[in-house]
C-alpha cells in the first residue's frame, strides 16, 4: 500500500515538473519567444503568424526591350487558355492586382463611344 | 389605305438615315512571321486633334498586358470598359485578323485617324505600330506596320 502512494506521488510530482513549464509556454503571448508555438494553441485563429516558407510566384512579365530567352513554349498562337502562371483567373477574368479583363466580344454590346453605330457586336475572323 | 401610305412613309423617312449614319468596314491586320507568341492589337481612334476619341477592338484578353500597348494605354489609363465587347484573342505571328464593325459614318473624311498599337511577349513593344487616317478614298489602300504588322487595310 505504501509501495502504491509512494509511486503515485512520484508520478505525480514527475508530471507536474514537465508538465507545468510546458504548458507555461504554450500560454505565453505572441511576441515574447514560443509564439508561434503558443499560437497554435489560442483559440482566435486571426492571430496566429504568417510564416512564409518560400515564395515561388513566377512574376515573369513581358520584358521590354529583350528577345526571348527561357521561353521553350511553341505555342505561337493566341494563348487564352492556357494554364499559365499568370496571376488571372480566367474563370473570374480577374487579374492579380484587382485588375478585370475586358467582356470578350458578343457576350456585351460594343461601348457607347460614339464610334459604334447601332450596337450590333463585332464580326471577327482569325485566318 | 391612305393611312397605311402614310405609315410607310414614316417608316422609310425614319429607317434611311438610321441607314445612311452607318458603314460597314472591314479592318483587316495582317502579322509578319516575328517568331514570337501571339501579338496583343490595340486599334483605336483619336480625333483630328490628335485626343483620343475610342477603342475599335482590342486582340488580347488579358489585362495585366495593356501596359505593353502603350500609347492607348496612356490614353485610357487601361481602362477595359472601354474594349468591353470587342475584345478577342490576341493574334499569332503570320495570322490575319478581320474584324467588321458597323461605324458611324461622322468618323470618315472628318479628320479622325486609325491607330494601332502592338506588343508581343518578351519581345519589344510597338505603339502606334500603323496610323491611317480614315478617309474614304483611303479605303482599300494597304498601309503597312513598323515593326510586327505586314499590312493594314480598311474596307467600306
Amino acid at each position: 500500500m505504501r509501495k502504491t502512494l509512494t509511486l503515485l506521488v512520484a508520478s505525480t510530482a514527475l508530471t507536474a515538473a514537465i508538465g507545468v513549464p510546458a504548458w507555461s509556454a504554450m500560454q505565453a503571448p505572441a511576441g515574447r519567444g514560443l509564439g508561434p508555438v503558443a499560437a497554435l494553441f489560442e483559440e482566435d485563429p486571426q492571430t496566429m503568424p504568417l510564416i512564409l516558407a518560400s515564395d515561388d510566384d513566377d512574376d515573369r512579365g513581358w520584358r521590354e526591350g529583350s528577345r526571348r530567352g527561357d521561353d521553350d513554349d511553341d505555342d505561337d498562337e493566341e494563348d487564352e487558355d492556357d494554364d499559365d502562371d499568370d496571376g488571372c483567373d480566367d474563370d473570374e477574368g480577374v487579374c492579380r492586382g484587382g485588375a478585370r479583363n475586358p467582356a470578350p466580344a458578343g457576350t456585351v454590346a460594343p461601348p457607347q463611344n460614339g464610334l459604334f453605330e447601332n450596337g450590333a457586336p463585332p464580326q471577327v475572323q482569325v485566318n | 389605305m391612305k393611312s397605311l401610305l402614310g405609315t410607310l412613309a414614316l417608316t422609310t423617312a425614319l429607317t434611311i438615315p438610321g441607314l445612311a449614319m452607318a458603314r460597314s468596314v472591314t479592318l483587316t491586320t495582317t502579322l509578319n512571321n516575328y517568331g514570337g507568341d501571339g501579338a496583343y492589337l490595340a486599334l483605336y481612334v483619336t480625333d483630328a486633334s490628335g485626343a483620343y476619341a475610342g477603342s475599335l477592338w482590342m486582340a488580347g484578353g488579358k489585362s495585366k498586358y495593356y501596359e505593353h500597348l502603350r500609347d492607348w494605354y496612356r490614353a485610357t489609363g487601361g481602362d477595359t470598359a472601354q474594349v468591353n465587347g470587342i475584345t478577342g484573342a490576341s493574334v499569332g505571328a503570320g495570322r490575319t485578323l478581320e474584324v467588321t464593325l458597323d461605324l458611324a459614318d461622322a468618323l470618315f473624311d472628318a479628320g479622325y485617324t486609325l491607330h494601332i498599337d502592338a506588343a508581343v511577349e518578351d519581345l519589344r513593344d510597338s505603339p502606334n505600330e500603323v496610323a491611317v487616317p480614315l478617309t474614304a478614298e483611303g479605303a482599300g489602300t494597304p498601309v503597312q506596320g513598323r515593326r510586327y504588322i505586314a499590312s493594314f487595310v480598311y474596307d467600306m
